[in-house]
């Protein structure tokens, strides 16, 4: 097992399926991502893209399938013991504390990251290294804030980038990232995928993106996984993507003859 | 887009040394206002629903629950104390000793209870704590072997601390006011580490809170485990004060009187708490000359009070200096969003 423990998958969906009523969001679902991976998860609008996530993390439970995550069965498991275990996850409108200072919605991220109980934290137990991760951060994101604002304070695009932050202080195994890009400025898209990058390659994350700027997934994606309408239509490398014809007629309709 | 460079250091703190010249300024000035032993029953009344206070600012400002349940957990707090000193079952213990006991009796009674409502949500949770004050003060009226019935129990002994007597109200003073600063810190404290931060994300974003790994259903039993403590620590030193309990003290009605403490000095802050208690307590003897308008004029600055300032006095305080603070940077201060959901 030793010699393939890099190439060992940290999440592994197998056949998912879900549907709510009559509206199938997601059937046979399957695919594996690695540490280090970023995943592209695309497909058209309502293709069942978020719903996969929510399934992933938790907040839906799957009709039928397994997931697989570090080794374990977590089909089963509640959402906040998912996140316990490593599954980091951001939302396409950020949620945040809207009543908490900017520095309490971080510190719960690096509570999550302590992994210790509510008594441990009354008296004092914390992270040695969360401010140093914390700058480390935002260099990469060119942006500093005061401590002490409300995070309704910052723009709408500082607050999707600092929900990324938040979820990599916890320090999770895999991190799902619901299009972090849409709202974002141009310059603010580069230090996304500049954050994602060192996710992925530094801190041997695995990245599963939903996202819709195309520039953007075929520039930093090691893989695309391609759902339309929740039935799985392509997978492969950006390339491969690029040329599948399956995929383009979901994207762009049927050419006529 | 100006770099602003991060700034990691802890602003909020106020320092010990702040708190220690407040409170001293606070003995001060109620040893000075207070000429008689009447007022000084006001004011220490005051401090002990603080407790309560403090309760509904857990449940409430932190977690976001709104929660009845404060009058019960005073009851069962004040009735510990009057059964185990006033020898009711056979065997009799000192005052300060059984308010020991009320901690650990008042944290399984809570967090049984806890776990039973807080299976439901928002509203009917709110709902079923009112029912809850019902059962309790129905029990409380009618069970003679336990509470003594409509005449409630009397006799408890007076409290003895450090071998002196506390037999009237000007030696209570001291003793109550560090309790009630000591507890005001260790809520503080709550506030501002792991656990005061998941209540808080339970309070604003509940899918977050899950996705981060909050336990939101166990938080919110932790929650409602401590403010009923804290109630029932009200209620014990409300007992031991008057050396009597009764059913009557603990109604419905006299809930809605915590709640007001809270929101009066700001739902969000302990300090909040402190002040909104003191004030509700203390404002109807200064307007006892308008005693016949009290209610009308109580009645409406509360709906202003909701109108105009939802986070009490304490938001009040801090919306000028975020104000003062942006006009010094000279900015534009942001229009504040609501929270989505």
């Amino acid at each position: 097992m030793a010699e393939n423990e890099t190439r060992k998958p940290i999440l592994k969906l197998e056949n998912i399926n879900k549907r709510f009523g009559g509206v199938v969001t997601a059937k046979d679902i399957k695919f594996d991502l690695f540490p280090g991976e970023i995943k592209g998860l695309i497909g058209p609008n309502g293709a069942g893209k978020t719903t996969l996530m929510n399934i992933i993390s938790g907040i839906y439970t799957a009709d039928s399938g397994t997931i697989i995550f570090d080794g374990m069965d977590i089909t089963n498991v509640p959402d906040y013991r998912r996140a316990r275990m490593g599954i980091g996850r951001t939302f396409q409108s950020p949620r945040f504390l809207q009543r908490s200072s900017i520095r309490d919605n971080l510190l719960i991220g690096a509570d999550l990251g302590n992994r210790i109980g509510f008594l441990e934290g009354f008296f004092g137990k914390k992270s040695t290294n969360f401010e140093q991760e914390l700058k480390d951060m935002m260099d990469l994101l060119h942006f500093g804030f005061n401590w002490d604002d409300e995070i309704s304070s910052l723009p709408f695009g500082q607050r999707k980038l600092l929900e990324i932050v938040r979820s990599l202080l916890s320090h999770p195994k895999v991190i799902l990232v619901d299009e972090p890009a849409a709202g974002l400025n141009p310059k603010e898209i580069n230090y996304l995928m500049d954050i994602l990058r060192m996710a992925a390659r530094k801190m041997n994350i695995g990245v599963l993106l939903i996202e819709h700027s195309m520039d953007m997934i075929m520039d930093i994606c090691d893989s695309i996984y391609v759902i339309s309408f929740g039935v799985p239509i392509g997978e492969g490398t950006p390339e491969q993507i690029a040329n599948n014809h399956a995929v383009i007629e979901a994207y762009l309709g049927k050419e006529d003859e | 887009m100006a770099e602003k460079k991060l700034e990691l250091k802890n602003k909020r703190f106020t320092g010990p040394f702040t708190l220690i010249i407040s409170v001293v300024v606070f003995y001060l000035v109620v040893k000075i206002m207070c000429r008689s032993l009447y007022s000084q029953m006001v004011v220490n009344m005051a401090l002990v629903f603080c407790l309560v206070a403090y309760s509904v600012s857990v449940m409430l400002g932190m977690c976001g629950e709104l929660s009845f349940a404060g009058v019960a957990f005073m009851g069962i707090g004040a009735f510990t104390i009057a059964n185990l000193t006033t020898g009711r079952f056979g065997f009799k213990i000192s005052p300060l000793g059984a308010f020991l006991v009320v901690i650990p009796v008042a944290t399984f009674i809570a967090f049984i209870i806890g776990l039973i409502l807080l299976r439901l949500k928002g509203t009917f949770f709110s709902f079923s704590t009112i029912a809850l004050v019902q059962v309790a003060y129905t029990f409380f009226n009618n069970y003679r072997p336990l509470f003594g019935g409509v005449d409630g129990i009397s006799g408890i002994p007076s409290v003895r601390i450090l071998g002196k007597q506390l037999t009237n109200h000007y030696l209570w003073f001291p003793y109550l006011l560090v309790f009630v600063v000591f507890v005001g810190l260790v809520v503080e404290h709550i506030r501002n580490t792991q656990l005061g931060r998941s209540m808080a994300s339970c309070r604003d974003n509940e899918t977050a809170a899950r996705v981060l790994g909050v336990n939101v259903y166990m938080t919110k039993v932790i929650a409602f485990t401590i403010s009923g403590v804290l109630s029932a620590m009200g209620g014990a030193l409300y007992s031991m004060l008057i050396r009597y309990a009764s059913a009557d003290m603990f109604t419905y009605d006299t809930s809605a009187k915590y709640l007001i403490m809270a929101m009066f000095g700001g739902v969000q802050s302990t300090i909040g708490a402190f002040i909104g208690a003191l004030i509700v307590q203390i404002l109807p003897q200064v307007l006892k000359v308008f005693q016949r308008y009290f209610q009308l004029i109580w009645g409406v600055s509360i709906i202003l009070l909701m109108v105009f300032m939802p986070e009490g006095l304490t938001g009040i305080f801090r919306m000028a200096l975020k104000r003062r603070k942006s006009r010094k940077k000279g900015r534009i201060s942001v229009i504040q969003e609501k929270g989505e959901e």
